[in-house]
């Protein structure tokens, strides 16, 4: 009788591991263990055994029958793995088919490049100050020392709108109007859209400028080289030295020119710098004592300094523009480029 | 710590008021955390005078009384045996409030009665029941039992910081005070009682531990009475939250709460060999303290010993062993100072937080050691009798140098921008107890006393005298610039993003304008925008105007890339325009427009794309108008020429136009040579900046219950708007309907011609309960009849 188990189990052992779907695995179940199963065949036999052997083999069997359930078991386990992972191969996919993006626009490299401009000021304890486009002559000309007779004023240099109205050709005007409506300490910077009648490759009729004015007491010519080198390496770099050297200016006194450090070169020399190795950024000084008259501030107690930059040419340097035009042309494929 | 109004006046006479005094402690640094008013139970209760009593007809034990309270005479009923007519009581009239009862005019058998006699148990004064009490005859009838008895205090809990150990006394905090309100410190005068013998000859005194104990007193008194302490003492104890014991721990509390310097005494008969040693703990060693609790020592802990075991957990808590008992006899007084490390290591790792280790941890002065154990020892030869023993025991190995601080007046402009001359800094100085020892151009030099140990730099000088001068008058000097329109900037970029994040790209165009453009946008001569402001020398006749548009440069702008082959776009331009105006200068508005044409979208492959429509750029403008805070917008066919008409919408804001989008008429179109279906609109920038501040996001409660949303579905005739229809829904009940979503439009077969089908979803909740199905159920109910009647919809 024991060769008989021996035989079923095996044959059982084998047709469940052989199995491969559930449905058949619940047949097998319950034929191998069930209530009319084989083993259970057997239990009802032990009663021609001799009544030693009784206990032995019917705990052979009993130990047979947990191995087959726990056969079963293992087997229903894999079948069920085996399943899922079929049904995940089906769900496979092409990774590399575009995902879902949301449509994004851009902003003007000016916006960018007056945005930086404005942050890095803003964090040096700045304010950003804005004013009219349409001015009067006072506030364009007069206020900033500029003689009556001199050429920028002419027609061929500044569009006028009115008799002394005029669009104007620099935000020093906002510096103007904040000293008339703010007393000391001051520290501002003003960007905005500035005309001057021109129309070239390298001129355009509207441009864009950003002024820094600061007057409080204590202020000297060393702080404006100072916040001009600060200012260069925060935009370009840290590696982008500034430099002034001598100029002329009705509105500030002693007056410079700002070089920065050839961004392309850094200084060796190319093309974009004209083989010098600098690039012009703009106009600084300090504060001429009679425009601060004009406006009652006591010079002997404050001074101060300004300089203004060209934002249009921060642009294109900072993101190498080539052609003026190509910022008030508009082409989409430029505009998507930022 | 808790410091009493009455108490402080001891030693500064002030007539401020108790809210005055907090007002003025929190400007001289010490945080009032809270006030307790003392007394307030005994300030309900009047001082009266029993007219005439007759017993209650309808009872054995109750009576019937008149009672005069000064104002009024009243029926009470009283059920005090020792109750009598001419007797001065305190009484409760109606409304007294006993903690959880009150006083009211009540009925006692068929008879009423208008207020309480009181007991000295139900006053709180003692546990005498046994009747009412009887007060002396010229007891002041109408006064206030606190006043009368002079309990009506003000007790503050005051945070002292951590530099300020001199103020964990009340006398510290009267000094601080006195300093600060310019009042003379009064300070107790200490008198020693007459003495006998000499303490040498009884106790002797060991340091073994210098380094964890700086000094260490000891005063003895023979012969003291254990008893309860007087009225006054306790009452001072209880005025500062303190439980009083007997009187001889009652006085080292006091003193401890006056000086700020915590003192223990000792039972001599209890110290073996009569000796006191101060020493480290063995490892392991264990002390019962008074709390009940015993504890295992280490070698970190520093304790007070007699030959055979400690007494005391040095500076932290005294051992039950030693302590004060009604046997007591002959007593030591312990006046020490501990190194406030150890004194904190034990309290912290042991758990035990006393007043004593709050002081002692916080590092007092060794100076006040003697001083407090001189004033226990006149106080309990005073209060519990006894004879001082002759001279003190005091183990002070290392006694520390006076320090000397310099102060330069021209430092404390430079720092305060207030000056002070020489003079006012002195007595500012002095009256904190700090003596100017030597005076030299420019510099003060002073003597700082012990008890404050914070000031060792120029720089807490300089402090000091700005706490006394006022913080508040310092005047404001330099005025932080605000030139800076920070809505303004921060608005615009807000806007240019949002374009962004819509997909349109920003364009720059220059400020001229071409006066023709006015005609290709069919603007009637009325038009505000046809008052352009003319350059008198411009470029040419295409840029012979200020622009007063922003329009025409986009389509401009459009046209060149169309023609440049791009088939969609999305652009716009955040810029000026420009109009005459009567001023000298002409008018500048900062405006918002753009354009959209061709694909919705990028091309994506999962999706058919879809072209621009009205909805779309709505959509924008919406975004752009909610990111701005505007509100409850009205939306009206648009007044402009160059939207097709009908689908082109002016958005009006507290009745100004803020924005506008629509369909560009395609005549308009093509005069700037585009072809293609192409919407605009436009955002009035400068006119919400100026129609109002923005409104901060303000959190509403998020419901604890989820809503429940039902979709309602009709045919309706195109004559009425969904804006309308979705307001009719809203006002059915604007509570509890949270939202109403257009969910589907249809129009087409089956549909009368004219008319369309709407889906709504609406989201029904209540904040606070669920929502039965019935319940939602009436709400679609009343939404469908109100919907009828209005807008004679046909439900599906
Ligand atoms: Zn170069």
């Amino acid at each position: 009788m024991k060769e008989e188990l021996q035989k079923v189990i095996l044959a059982a052992r084998e047709e469940i591991m052989q199995c491969r779907s559930l449905h058949d695995l619940m047949l097998l179940k319950s034929r191998y263990t069930g209530k009319k199963s084989v083993l259970n065949g057997f239990m009802k036999k032990l009663g021609h055994l001799d009544p030693k052997e009784r206990p032995t083999f019917g705990k052979t069997v009993n130990l047979a029958k947990e191995a087959l359930v726990e056969l079963l078991t293992q087997q229903e386990n894999t079948i069920k793995e085996a399943q899922y992972n079929h049904a995940l191969a089906s769900q496979r996919i092409d990774l590399t088919m575009p995902g879902r993006r949301q449509d994004r626009g851009s902003l003007h490299p000016v916006t960018l490049a007056r945005r930086e401009i404005e942050d890095i000021f803003v964090s040096l304890g700045f304010d950003v100050a804005e004013g009219r486009d349409i001015e009067d002559e006072f506030h364009n000309f007069d206020a900033l020392n500029t003689p009556k007779d001199h050429p920028a004023r002419d027609l061929s240099d500044t569009f006028y709108v009115g008799g002394d109205v005029l669009l104007r050709t620099q935000t020093s005007t906002v510096q103007i109007r904040t000293m008339e409506n703010y007393a000391p300490p001051i520290r501002i910077i003003a960007p905005g859209r500035c005309y001057r009648n021109d129309n070239d490759a390298s001129h355009s009729p509207a441009f864009h400028q950003v002024e820094a004015l600061v007057v409080d007491k204590g202020v000297t010519f060393a702080d404006l080289k100072d916040m001009l080198n600060v200012f260069v390496k925060k935009m370009f770099g840290d590696e982008i030295r500034s430099r002034i050297r001598p100029h002329f200016f009705p509105f500030t006194e002693p007056s410079a020119e700002i070089d920065m450090l050839c961004v392309n070169c850094r200084g060796k020399g190319c093309n974009i710098c004209k083989g010098s190795g600098w690039l012009e950024m703009g106009g600084a000084g300090m504060v001429d004592p009679h425009v601060f008259e004009m406006l009652g501030i006591d010079p002997e107690i404050y001074t101060g300094y300004a300089f203004g930059l060209g934002i249009d040419r921060i642009a294109m340097l900072k993101y190498n523009i080539p052609d003026m035009r190509l910022l008030f042309e508009n082409d989409i494929r430029f505009l998507k480029q930022f | 710590m808790k410091i009493s109004y009455k108490w402080l006046q001891d030693y500064l006479k002030t007539e401020l008021s108790p809210e005055a005094l907090t007002d003025r402690m929190t400007f001289a640094g010490i945080e009032v955390e809270g006030i307790e008013e003392l007394g307030a139970r005994l300030k309900q209760i009047r001082i009266a005078k029993i007219e005439t009593r007759i017993p209650h007809p309808g009872s054995d034990h109750l009576s019937i009384c008149t009672v005069n309270d000064g104002t009024e005479t009243l029926q009470v009923i009283c059920g005090a045996p020792n109750c009598a007519a001419g007797q001065v009581v305190p009484f409760a009239p109606v409304g007294a409030s006993f903690g959880d009862f009150t006083i009211k005019k009540t009925k006692l058998r068929g008879e009423l009665s208008f207020g309480m006699i009181c007991s000295e148990k139900e006053l709180e004064l003692s546990d005498n029941h046994d009747g009412i009490m009887v007060l002396p005859p010229d007891a002041p009838i109408g006064t206030d039992m606190a006043s009368y008895l002079g309990l009506a205090d003000t007790c503050y809990e005051v945070e002292i910081t951590p530099n300020r150990p001199d103020l964990l006394g009340i006398l510290g905090v009267a000094r601080d005070l006195s300093a600060l309100l310019q009042k003379p410190l009064i300070t107790p005068k200490i008198t020693l009682p007459a003495t006998a013998g000499c303490i040498r000859d009884t106790l002797a005194i060991e340091n073994q531990a210098p380094d964890l104990c700086t000094r260490y007193t000891a005063r003895m008194v023979q012969g003291v009475t254990i008893a309860e302490s007087p009225q006054w003492l306790k009452d001072k104890l209880l005025s500062v939250g303190l439980r009083p014991i007997n009187n001889v721990v009652d006085v080292t509390n006091f003193v401890m709460m006056e000086y700020g310097h915590p003192l223990h005494a000792f039972d001599f008969a209890q110290l073996a060999e009569s000796r006191i040693i101060i020493r480290r703990a063995a490892d392991g060693e264990a002390f019962s303290a008074l709390d009940g609790e015993t504890y295992r020592l280490s070698s970190r802990d520093l304790v007070i010993a007699d030959a055979e075991k400690p007494v005391a957990l040095a500076g932290v808590i005294g051992g039950d062993n030693s302590q004060i008992t009604e046997h007591t006899t002959d007593i030591v007084i312990e006046a020490a100072n501990f190194l406030y490390s150890t004194v904190r290591k034990t309290s912290g790792r042991l758990k035990i937080f006393t007043d004593s280790s709050y002081r002692f941890e916080r590092d007092i002065a060794d100076e006040t050691t003697e001083i407090v154990s001189a004033r226990a020892a006149q106080l309990i030869v005073e209060i519990a009798g006894g004879t001082l023993l002759d001279g003190v025991i005091d183990v002070y190995p290392a006694p520390k140098p006076t320090i000397k601080v310099s102060v330069r007046p021209s430092r404390v402009e430079k720092l305060l921008t207030v000056a002070m001359d020489g003079t006012m800094i002195k007595d500012y100085l002095k009256a904190l107890g700090l003596e100017c020892v030597a005076e030299a151009a420019d510099e003060l030099t002073f003597s700082i006393p012990p008890y404050r140990k914070d000031l060792t730099r120029e720089i807490d000088l300089i402090e000091e005298l700005i706490r006394l001068h006022g913080y508040n008058n310092v005047e404001p000097r330099f005025f932080p610039q605000t030139i800076m329109n920070r809505r303004k900037i921060g608005s615009r970029r807000m806007l240019q993003d949002i374009m962004v994040s819509y997909g349109y790209s920003e364009i720059v165009n220059w400020s001229f304008g071409d006066p023709e453009d006015m005609d290709h946008l069919k603007l009637d001569a009325e038009d505000d925008r046809r008052k352009t402001v003319p350059v008198k020398n411009p470029l040419g006749a295409r840029f012979s105007v200020m622009r007063s548009s922003l329009i025409p440069g986009l389509l401009k702008t459009a046209s060149y890339n169309l023609n440049h082959g791009a088939g969609s776009l999305k652009l716009f331009e955040l810029n000026k325009v420009f109009f005459s105006s009567n001023e000298k200068l002409p008018m500048e508005r900062e405006m918002l427009s753009g354009l959209a044409t061709g694909a919705l979208h990028e091309t994506f492959w999962k999706e058919k794309n879809q072209d621009v429509d009205f909805y779309d750029v709505k959509g924008v403008v919406e975004e752009i108008l909610e990111q701005l805070g505007t509100s409850k917008l009205r939306i009206v066919q648009s007044a402009d020429s160059f939207y097709q008409a009908g689908v082109g919408a002016d958005i009006l804001y507290r009745n100004s136009k803020v924005a506008s989008c629509g369909k560009i008429d395609p005549k308009v179109a093509e005069a700037f040579d585009i072809g293609q279906p192409i919407f605009g609109f436009e955002v009035y920038f400068d006119t919400i900046l100026e129609s109002g501040k923005v409104k901060s996001p303000v959190f509403a409660a998020i419901p604890k219950v989820p809503p429940v949303v039902r979709d309602l579905s009709f045919v309706v005739s195109k004559e009425h708007s969904v804006a309308d229809i979705t307001k009719t829904i809203r006002s059915t009940n604007p509570q509890l309907i949270k939202r109403v979503v257009l969910f589907d439009e249809y129009t087409g077969k089956n549909i009368t011609p004219g008319s369309r089908s709407l889906t709504f979803s609406i989201v029904i909740g209540s904040d606070i309960k669920t929502l039965t199905d019935e319940f939602t159920n009436k709400i679609l109910q009343k939404i469908m009849k109100k919907l009828e009647a209005k807008h004679a919809v046909e439900m599906r």
